[in-house]
């Protein structure tokens, strides 16, 4: 978003310059919630993140051991690898099928409309309750899915939530295929394409498939890229799915940097806790930058 | 050859459709269903439907446990901090969309690229405000830290709103002797209804599914919204299939009538919300 120009020659007219009581005014509560809940805890938590507090006492100043204790923590080494197995699982597994599905809605098969609705669901409902869902749904004795498998194999059981190594996919089924935000991201770039360019397409003798490799995929470049950072931001900070089915475990299996992050809270770590928010943020940033530059997302296409 | 491709294209399209929706609502159906199911039939027919409709359980949950009282707190946090932060950001946006003032790309900028701070990362520094204002432990410091979620997206679909309206009509108030807040009240608010109920609508989904702040604010029974009360009922009454189901549905259902009320907008918003990132 461009600053408006306004030139520092042109004075602002004399009606603008009334304004200006009225038009601060406006903006003081917007204000005072950005200092109030973004501002200053930013600045807290970057600050505070090189202290050992306890929240009673005043901070001590000591350096870098909360990210050095961090990084010898086992516990947070498994949160790290289980991240970058998610945020692979996010990019391709469910970036990939919510692009399926609105490249499979473009086509408008009979029932699209549907499809597109109901698909938004599981979005609208709370994060907490989806997790108990599968909670329930993965649940050995009155689970669905081990019901299913039954009828085929009557002894079959598993805990899927609380054994290794199907706690980590476990969790990951909870929000693997709810890519509504991506199919719908896609699906509106897909619809601004303009006709004459599929039709030229075809006309030059493109197929389907060429159609779709050659043309459309590349012009939802930026849907998708958006896409991406929505999926590893919300990877970053993904929180009930995993403290309301597994709290981390079996052993660190399923451990995550947002669980770590209330565990360092609740035992009055907040120097620690806050150097976990601090990484949060940076790598939120790297994400940015670089999902950014490999899809050129500054880059118009028409 | 081509009529094969044909076919299996189909195929695919409709493979993929069925898996979306089947995913999408099999796991809710399967939980409304078993709320009417007893004990015994959750346990040994998972897959049936349930013998006779009976709203027992439901009856049982409002009258035997706190659930009214979650449910007033829930819509008493989301409904009051949506309501105050959609009014607070019409203000801002409106001014933004509308006025040249010093500072006014800075302070859109700021507003804007709150979003890409993760909400947890804030956590510490938000709970300790909280326990100073003597807010913790209550309803109404949730309600506090929910005024400043949804704070960029609304800023940037409000704005996009107010921009969308004619500026003459701005002069024409003026002519007609409006001042600077009957313009934005009377003109300007009634026509950006579109926006204002996208970004609300959204805003209060977010807030009455929120879970991650209000469990580290409260812990009295009487503090909880609906998705906490319903952490802690699972865990106290795990063997209780049928009221677990029934607390389930009641928590899950209002968002999705929400949703089948307001379809486009909610598409819309969640749109919006990707767009700005």
């Amino acid at each position: 978003m461009k600053a408006p120009k306004s030139s520092p020659r042109v004075k602002a007219s004399k009606m603008e310059r009334a304004n200006y009581k009225w038009i601060y005014l406006f903006l003081l509560p917007t204000v005072l919630i950005f200092l109030m809940f973004y501002f200053v805890p930013i600045i807290q938590v970057f600050l505070t993140s090189f202290t050992k507090w306890d929240g009673f006492n005043a901070p001590e100043f000591n350096g870098l051991t909360n990210y050095i204790n961090m990084f010898t923590n086992s516990g947070f080494t498994y949160a790290l690898k289980n991240l970058f197995y998610w945020c692979l699982a996010g990019m391709f597994l469910h970036v990939g099928f919510g692009v399926l599905t609105a490249f499979v809605l473009y086509q408008k098969p009979r029932g699209w409309k549907f499809t597109r609705m109901v698909f938004m669901i599981p979005n609208v409902i709370s994060a907490a309750a989806w997790a108990m869902i599968y909670r329930f749904f993965f649940s050995d004795d009155m689970g669905i899915l081990n019901s299913f498998i039954r009828l085929i194999d009557p002894n079959f059981h598993v805990q899927w939530f609380y054994t290794s190594p199907w706690a980590f996919w476990a969790v990951t089924f909870t929000w693997l295929f709810y890519a509504v935000i991506v199919t719908l991201l896609v699906l509106g770039d897909l619809m601004n394409i303009p006709q004459e360019l599929n039709e030229a397409a075809k006309i030059d003798g493109a197929s389907g498939w060429q159609l779709v490799r050659h043309i459309q995929l590349p012009l939802c470049r930026s849907a998708i890229g958006t896409s991406v950072i929505c999926t590893l931001t919300s990877r970053i900070s993904m929180y009930e799915q995993i403290s309301l089915t597994t709290q981390g475990g079996p052993g660190d299996d399923t451990m995550s940097l947002s669980i770590l992050l209330v565990k360092g809270i609740t035992d009055y770590r907040y120097g620690y806790a806050n150097a976990i928010g601090v990484l949060m943020f940076v790598i939120g940033l790297i994400i940015l930058g670089i999902v950014n530059k490999a899809f050129r997302m500054d880059v118009s296409d028409y | 050859m081509d009529k094969t491709k044909k076919i299996l294209t189909k195929i695919l399209l409709y493979f993929v459709e069925i898996f979306v929706i089947v995913v999408s609502i099999f796991p809710i159906l399967w939980v409304i269903a078993s709320s009417f199911k007893t004990n015994g039939e959750i346990l040994s027919s998972p897959l049936a439907l349930p013998s006779s409709i009976s709203f027992e359980p439901y009856i049982h949950l409002f009258q035997e446990y706190n659930f009214p009282v979650y449910f007033l707190n829930s819509l008493l946090a989301a409904g009051i901090s949506t309501f105050v932060s959609l009014l607070f950001y019409a203000m801002g946006g409106y001014v933004i969309a509308k006025f040249r003032f010093p500072g006014r790309g800075l302070l859109f900028a700021l507003f804007t690229v709150t979003l890409l701070v993760p909400g947890h990362s804030r956590t510490q520094p938000i709970f300790s405000l909280i326990t100073q204002l003597n807010l913790y432990d209550s309803i109404w410091g949730v309600t506090v830290v929910y005024l400043s979620a949804g704070m960029a997206m609304s800023i940037f679909v409000l704005k996009a709103g107010f921009m969308a309206i004619p500026a003459s009509l701005d002069e024409a108030a003026g002519l007609e002797g409006c001042g600077f807040f009957r313009t934005f009240w009377s003109i300007n608010l009634p026509l950006a209804k579109s926006a204002l109920s996208t970004a609300g609508i959204l805003m209060f989904l977010g807030n009455w599914n929120e879970y991650y702040f209000a469990s580290l604010l409260t812990v009295s029974d009487t503090q909880r919204t609906l998705p906490i009360a319903l952490a802690f009922f699972t865990s106290e009454f795990s063997y209780n299939y049928t009221s677990l189901f029934a607390a389930l549905t009641v928590v899950v259902l209002p968002g999705i009538i929400l949703y089948a009320f307001a379809q486009e907008q909610v598409q819309a918003s969640v749109v919006s919300s990707g767009v700005k990132g």
